[in-house]
């Protein structure tokens, strides 16, 4: 716990500052530079909104703003998990010269990955003022969901980043998990009045991503505050799963580039 | 009066054993998965004082590789105990995580953050680093265009100047042109005559060894063979290696 807080400090501002590379070099040399770090997600919603509203009609209060909070919640949560599993190899570069602890990697990449949702997370306010979503006072909690999205998908992560080391083909098995986590947790539909009486709300219990999904729908479009026992139990799953990830990385990392 | 230590390792051992990848449908059809052991270090033991240069050699394979990347402490020892005494080290390497789309210059501050110094003091070499590298308008350009040449001179000159108090060097004195190669050996016999700074190198050259090294191991097969003064211990190892 010591050495994750130390370690934390110590390569903090290098995970900041490789981050900050990432998105620069994601861009660099294309002509519209920088716009496409706002311009990806635009297009994305534009496309998403065309087909949600023009191909499947749904009777959904605020659709667009219903899907497009959707995906952004889904995107950060898949691209880091996603990555996460090669991440080590992927930085083969750095790893098999310099000490590094294994789950600064994984920071790195959330760093990245919130810049990309904080620019999805303004669209998607900005599409709220389009569509002239209410404002209400349980929109405060905001910011308690999404510590709870970054708790829960960090954890995830650093268990994978270990197992994605041993095991060659568990990225495949991720991608498809992850798919099969897409559809069950509601991006597209509401989980609530769509999956059969006892399913759905085992679903929006059990799956943290439809948890949090339907979490931030309540507090933006219905006005409700979400159940403060299921937020503390995810709160507690994502730590445990934080402290669980940081206990086996410490345990192996040494051991990770004999490996690879 | 005896010296301060700057590096002790005793009955070191480093095995690849057992930690092999596997796959699932590897280990859905096959049984048993074979277990591969591989000593590649076998219970060495030394001392380097404070501020001297310790030369590794040995033919490929023996074990130096290796020794070095555990006393940069990238492989954890199975067995013995490495103590630094608390000094910064770093392995002299080449081009550590660059990003080939990003200037030169944005390298010099990723890659010497990564090595644990901060922007203010990178800041403060910058222009030093720059200087040593010596590739001009190059250190503006992305990365991905430069000659391995250039590529080796800036990291060569990342890790030489900014210094710790211990570095490693695994064969990268043999980097860039003819005028490079004498810049860099000298900067680093410039680096190694400091007296607070001390200094593990792996050559092949035996030339580099006698000139620049206090004291030299042998390894071989994994195991100290030798271990002495250069005058002490290259003559036997020519031999050895005649034969």
């Amino acid at each position: 716990m010591k050495r994750f807080i130390a370690n934390i400090k110590r390569y903090f501002k290098y995970a900041v500052y490789s981050a900050k590379a990432d998105l620069k070099s994601e861009v660099e040399g294309s002509y519209l530079n920088w716009l496409w770090w706002i311009l990806d997600p635009l297009c994305f919603m534009l496309i998403y909104i065309f087909v949600a509203s023009v191909v499947f009609k749904s009777s959904e209060p605020y659709f667009p703003v219903f899907i497009f909070l959707g995906l952004t919640v889904w995107d950060f949560f898949n691209k880091t998990v996603n990555a996460s599993v090669k991440i080590v190899s992927v930085n083969r570069g750095i790893v098999t010269k310099i000490y590094i602890p294994k789950y600064i990697l994984i920071l790195q990449k959330t760093f990245v990955n919130l810049f990309k949702m904080s620019i999805s997370w303004l669209l998607v306010f900005g599409l709220m003022l389009i569509c002239r979503v209410p404002l209400s006072i349980t929109f405060l909690w905001f910011f308690p969901i999404l510590i709870i999205l970054y708790l829960i998908t960090f954890g995830i992560s650093c268990i994978l980043l270990h197992y994605g080391i041993f095991v060659e083909d568990l990225a495949n098995v991720t991608a498809l998990s992850l798919r099969f986590v897409f559809y069950l947790s509601g991006i597209f539909y509401n989980i609530g009045k769509r999956v059969p009486a006892p399913y759905n709300k085992i679903l929006l219990r059990c799956n943290p991503v439809a948890f949090i999904i339907n979490s931030f729908r309540n507090i933006f479009l219905r006005g409700k505050v979400p159940s403060l026992i299921m937020l503390g139990g995810w709160t507690f799953v994502g730590i445990a799963l934080i402290a669980l990830g940081i206990h086996i990385i410490h345990k192996y990392e040494n051991s990770y580039a004999k490996v690879i | 009066m005896k010296k301060e230590a700057a590096i002790t390792v005793k009955d070191l051992h480093i095995s690849y054993r057992g930690i092999k990848k596997f796959s699932i449908k590897r280990s859905l059809f096959k049984k048993k998965n074979s277990i591969e052991i591989f000593d590649a270090v076998k219970g060495i033991s030394f001392e380097v004082e404070k501020g001297k240069i310790l030369g590794f050699i040995g033919k490929n394979g023996s074990g130096k590789s290796t020794t070095l990347r555990a006393l940069a402490g990238i492989f954890s020892p199975d067995k013995g105990v490495i103590d630094l005494h608390g000094n910064s080290v770093s392995l002299l390497s080449i081009g550590v995580g660059f990003q080939p789309k990003l200037t030169g210059y944005e390298n010099i501050y990723l890659s010497g953050m990564l090595l644990g110094f901060s922007e203010a003091e990178i800041k403060a070499k910058e222009e030093e680093i720059i200087k040593f590298a010596d590739i001009g308008s190059f250190i503006y350009k992305p990365v991905k265009t430069y000659s391995s040449g250039m590529h080796s001179k800036l990291a060569f000159a990342i890790t030489a100047i900014l210094e710790a108090d211990i570095i490693l060097i695994d064969e990268v004195l043999s980097v860039g042109d003819a005028k490079f190669k004498e810049k860099s050996y000298n900067k680093m016999k410039e680096l190694i005559s400091d007296e607070n700074r001390t200094v593990v190198i792996v050559s092949h050259s035996l030339e580099t060894i006698r000139e620049l090294c206090d004291q030299v191991l042998w390894l071989h097969d994994g195991k100290v063979k030798k271990i002495g003064t250069p005058e002490d211990v290259i003559p036997e190892y020519k031999e050895f290696m005649a034969q």
